[in-house]
């Protein structure tokens, strides 16, 4: 793959690139879902072949193909280039300086995934079924998922990477229904359980049968359980949905290709702009997060970037304050601060973009009955069930599966179809507490869409409950 | 025979099973995507993948790959037929589609498809002259998509479609304005027009208000409505949702729920659309009704939910590409019956008092039992007084039943545009919602967001 690589940017720079790199890609995953005690789906995709990025007199192109031999690398190479040539008006562009580098990657792993056999995988996911079934539920469904990649990136400016990750993880959801209502319960996260960068002990440390009974219950509690009453109020909210808190109004609004506006007509843009580095206020003093590609069994963990960029821990904010971007090398040139390492490109046939790699809200003290003892009157939200957030990742809106009242420091009623929303700096900022490292949870989610065409990236946050007066409760139609 | 559909028949002949059926899904494509009138993310795809299942008794496994020589086509199968081995019986599995009569329909344009990379610049280009001074983000995008389904079965067939859009956001720090022409032939795509309208839009949106959150009546253009059914539809009017009961026809086919103005089909026949011959899984398509006259009528099925689904339900041919086939059959030609109003402004002046809206953003399904929907307007959102369009507004955060929208229809326009909705992930799977322009007497804005802009 490598010699391939090399053959691909070698027929760029003969082709009139004034830069370029090539990554080689084979991918093999697996899906292996059971939904009311049946096989619903036993997947095994491989994929291979090459994508090369070429710069010519400023402007980029990038094309791929399938093939991983000579032919595949030239042809590749001469279309990016062509496409580049094609691009019209004039352009200029620089990238961020960034050391040649020889280098190596392999996620840590106890067992490959994908050597598991397909019988004890599926074996793994009747079991959670089997502890889900109750007399309200409805559909049961249990899901695992294996992916093994092994991807060489080359630049024109010598760098040579060779990496090789592993992934897997699993969850189940429970849905019951009376008839008139549907309820879900998922665990341990609603966005396709939750996947790490690690062998199969992930999957087995998640303890879905074991989780499985306590999950139907509460779906089916949910169907006698009331809506959530409008109301500004105090809100407590659970590791998982901070997770997506955290993706959607920090993430996004940092990337800097989108502050940029290389994102308007699709994802959109961010309420942050360039220049509100280290001043701008993003929210309390208990908040802060932390773009870390370091983190054991993140799955937005690597050696290098897809520019070569080595991985490093950068804060993003800090006590509130905002303190870092997720760049690439051109951003960062254009910003004239940093060197990159965030692009990140969903297989051999996308162009790398700036990316999530894995965001954390770090951790502050006490646990989540703490967090709710200073609490006479609110809402405990758990488990996502719908996200919406503007262009600008300003005005949010977030559902969840279960949600409790809180009244004089301790949990209440169970509530269904609970909701809140907010707007981001102001939200942020009234944050007064996040619970400690003990309850710091590490999610894996595989479903972070951005680009055109559309790229799916694979992203870990970090999170503890956390606490935020006066919210906006119970959103429903009028 | 071309290169894809014998490639299927390989494919079928290297598995061994008591039946087998193969995908094959072939792509060349590509974007001319811009940021601030510039060419900044061009990106050509070339692929081809296969796609098998292998059956033996009552047990069932795929497995996918894009190796297709001898070697790769053997491993490819060998990984279903572990799939299928390892996987318990399953009393429901579906014989796959045998020899039927398959439609006839449009959809497959040579001029388009022989765009290369230089074309799909230079149209690129065109959007972001015709757009004047206000800077354009979008992109221009051209692809020939071949997809061949054979199973052991006697089904042997492929369709090559192709497909243009051009998409426009024309924006500054203040204002912003959204356009966008899809269609399956390139004449009949005109990026300078599409960004004109943009512009357009643009210049209308500085200075924008703030609306108190309420219930408003509305207009919805052709790119609003389109995604808002289309996000409905997904659990809606999926048979597989039906049956898991997360629908919101669960209990209530057969019942008037619509303004009887309201008629929503599932109609991939038709060529204003992006025409389809076969889903999937190789069964005819055919145009299904969902909604006529405001009854709720039904929903679409492939092989597997309509065998689940017993009662003699039989597939509409709605088998979802295999990335996608996970989540069940699902209505991707969505066609909403036009009406009698002439004109988007013989909408607004029948509202009267309200909101025209151009543009939808992240829309997040709350309640799929209800159709509840929430999201953002942006890039062309109005104030409507004295039945006329007014001063520009801020995004608006709403939160909607469908139901509710769809219930009080004082009009739609008889005049229907195909609104993309393809974001383009995986394989390329251009699909669109043809639909008017809407007037609804019930819009629930429920927050604010920020002003029009980028």
């Amino acid at each position: 793959m490598r010699a391939l690589c090399e053959e691909a940017v070698a027929a760029a720079l003969a082709a009139g690139a004034s830069y370029a790199d090539a990554r080689a890609i084979v991918r093999r995953s697996q899906l292996i879902s059971t939904k009311n005690r049946r096989v619903d789906q036993v997947d095994d995709l491989e994929s291979e072949g090459i994508g090369v990025r070429v710069l010519v007199d400023g402007a980029w192109g990038f094309a791929c193909d399938r093939r991983l031999d000579q032919a595949g690398s030239r042809a590749a190479a001469d279309r990016a280039t062509t496409f580049a040539k094609a691009a019209p008006g004039a352009h200029d562009r620089a990238l961020a300086p960034v050391e040649p580098v020889e280098g190596e990657y392999r996620t840590p792993r106890e067992q490959d995934p994908i050597d598991v056999p397909l019988g004890d995988k599926i074996a793994l996911c009747f079991a959670a079924e089997e502890a889900m079934q109750n007399g309200d539920i409805k559909v049961t469904t249990a899901f695992v998922r294996a992916m093994r990649e092994r991807k060489v990136l080359v630049s024109s400016e010598g760098s040579a990477i060779e990496q090789d990750f592993v992934e897997c993880g699993g969850g189940i959801d429970a849905m019951a229904s009376d008839g008139e209502i549907s309820q879900l319960r998922s665990y341990p996260s609603a966005h396709e359980g939750s996947s790490a960068g690690a062998g199969w002990e992930y999957v087995l440390g998640l303890g879905l049968e074991r989780e499985a009974p306590r999950v139907a219950e509460q779906a089916a509690a949910l169907l006698r359980a009331p809506v959530c009453p409008p109301a500004t109020t105090t809100a407590v909210i659970d590791a998982e949905q901070m997770v997506l808190q955290v993706h959607e109004s920090t993430g996004h609004p940092t990337e800097l290709d989108r502050i940029y506006g290389t994102e308007a007509a699709y994802a959109g843009t961010s309420f942050i702009g360039p220049g509100d580095l280290g001043s701008l206020r993003y929210g309390s003093e208990w908040m802060n997060i932390t773009a870390d590609p370091t983190t054991p069994r993140g799955v937005g963990t690597f050696g290098y970037d897809d520019e070569g960029v080595p991985a490093e821990r950068t804060p993003i904010v800090e006590a509130g304050i905002l303190r870092g971007f997720l760049t690439s090398r051109e951003t960062a040139a254009k910003i004239g601060s940093g060197r990159g390492g965030s692009m990140r490109a969903d297989g051999w046939s996308r162009m790398p973009l700036v990316r999530m790699t894995n965001l954390h809200l770090e951790p502050g003290e006490g646990t989540l009955e703490d967090l709710l003892a200073d609490v006479d009157d609110g809402i405990y939200f758990e488990t996502n069930k719908s996200w919406s957030i503007d262009d600008k990742r300003l005005n949010f809106q977030f559902g969840t599966q279960v949600a409790w009242e809180i009244k004089q420091g301790k949990l209440g009623r169970l509530l269904r179809d609970a909701t809140y929303t907010g707007v981001t700096p102001v939200f942020w900022g009234s944050l007064d507490a996040v619970a400690g490292p003990e309850s710091w949870v590490l999610y894996g989610l595989t479903n972070c869409g951005k680009g055109q065409p559309g790229q799916h990236a694979h992203v870990s946050h970090g999170a503890a409950p956390a606490r935020f007066r006066n919210v906006q409760v119970g959103v429903a139609p009028s | 025979m071309t290169r894809a559909l014998e490639l299927a028949e390989r494919a079928v002949a290297a598995a061994e099973g008591d039946a087998v059926e193969a995908v094959v899904q072939a792509e060349r494509s590509g974007f001319a995507r811009f940021a601030g009138s510039e060419v900044h993310q061009p990106t050509l795809i070339e692929n081809e993948s296969v796609f098998i299942r292998v059956i033996r008794g009552q047990r069932a496994g795929e497995a996918a790959g894009n190796r297709v020589d001898e070697e790769g086509l053997r491993g490819l199968a060998a990984r279903a037929e572990e799939a299928a081995d390892a996987s318990p019986d399953d009393p429901d599995l579906p014989t796959p589609a045998g020899a039927s009569q398959l439609p006839e329909v449009a959809g497959n344009d040579p001029e388009t498809a022989a765009l290369g990379p230089d074309d799909q610049a230079r149209l690129a280009a065109n959007a972001i002259a015709a757009a004047g001074d206000i800077p354009v983000y979008g992109f221009f995008t051209s692809g020939v998509a071949t997809v061949a389904v054979v199973t052991s079965m006697g089904f042997s067939a492929e369709q090559t479609s192709t497909d243009a859009t051009a998409l426009t956001l024309a924006a500054t720090d203040s204002a912003s304005g959204y356009a966008e022409q899809t269609a399956w032939a390139v004449r009949d795509i005109d990026p300078a027009a599409v960004a004109s309208e943009a512009a357009e839009i643009a210049r209308r949106t500085a200075n924008a208000d703030e609306l108190a959150p309420g219930s408003y009546r509305a207009v919805l253009g052709p790119y609003a409505i389109g995604e808002l059914l289309q996000y409905f539809a997904f659990d809606t009017f999926s048979g597989l949702a039906l049956l898991e009961e997360r629908s919101y026809l669960s209990g209530k086919l057969g019942e008037r729920h619509f303004d009887e103005k309201v008629s929503i089909a599932d109609d991939a026949l038709d060529p204003r659309g992006l025409p389809k011959s076969f889903d999937f899984e190789g069964v005819p398509k055919q145009r299904v009704p969902l909604v006529e006259n405001g009854v709720l009528r039904g929903a679409v099925w492939d092989l597997s939910s309509a065998a689940r689904a017993g009662d003699l339900q039989r597939s509409t041919g709605h088998a979802s590409p295999p990335a996608l086939r996970r989540w069940g059959p699902l209505p991707f030609a969505l066609s909403l019956a036009g009406g009698e109003a002439e004109s988007v402004d013989e909408l607004v002046e029948l509202v009267g008092d309200g909101i025209y809206i151009t543009r939808l953003h992240y829309l997040g399904i709350v309640e799929p039992r209800q159709g509840i929907l929430t999201g953002m307007t942006r890039d062309g959102t109005f104030r409507i007084r004295d039945g006329k369009l007014a001063e520009p507004l801020v995004n608006l955060r709403f939160t909607v039943a469908v139901p509710d929208v769809l219930a009080d229809v004082p009009g739609l326009t008889r005049q229907t545009t195909l609104a993309n909705e393809a974001a383009f992930y995986d394989e390329r799977f251009a699909y669109g919602a043809l639909v008017p322009a809407i007037a609804t007497g019930r819009f629930d804005v429920t927050g604010l967001g920020g002003p029009p802009g980028v």
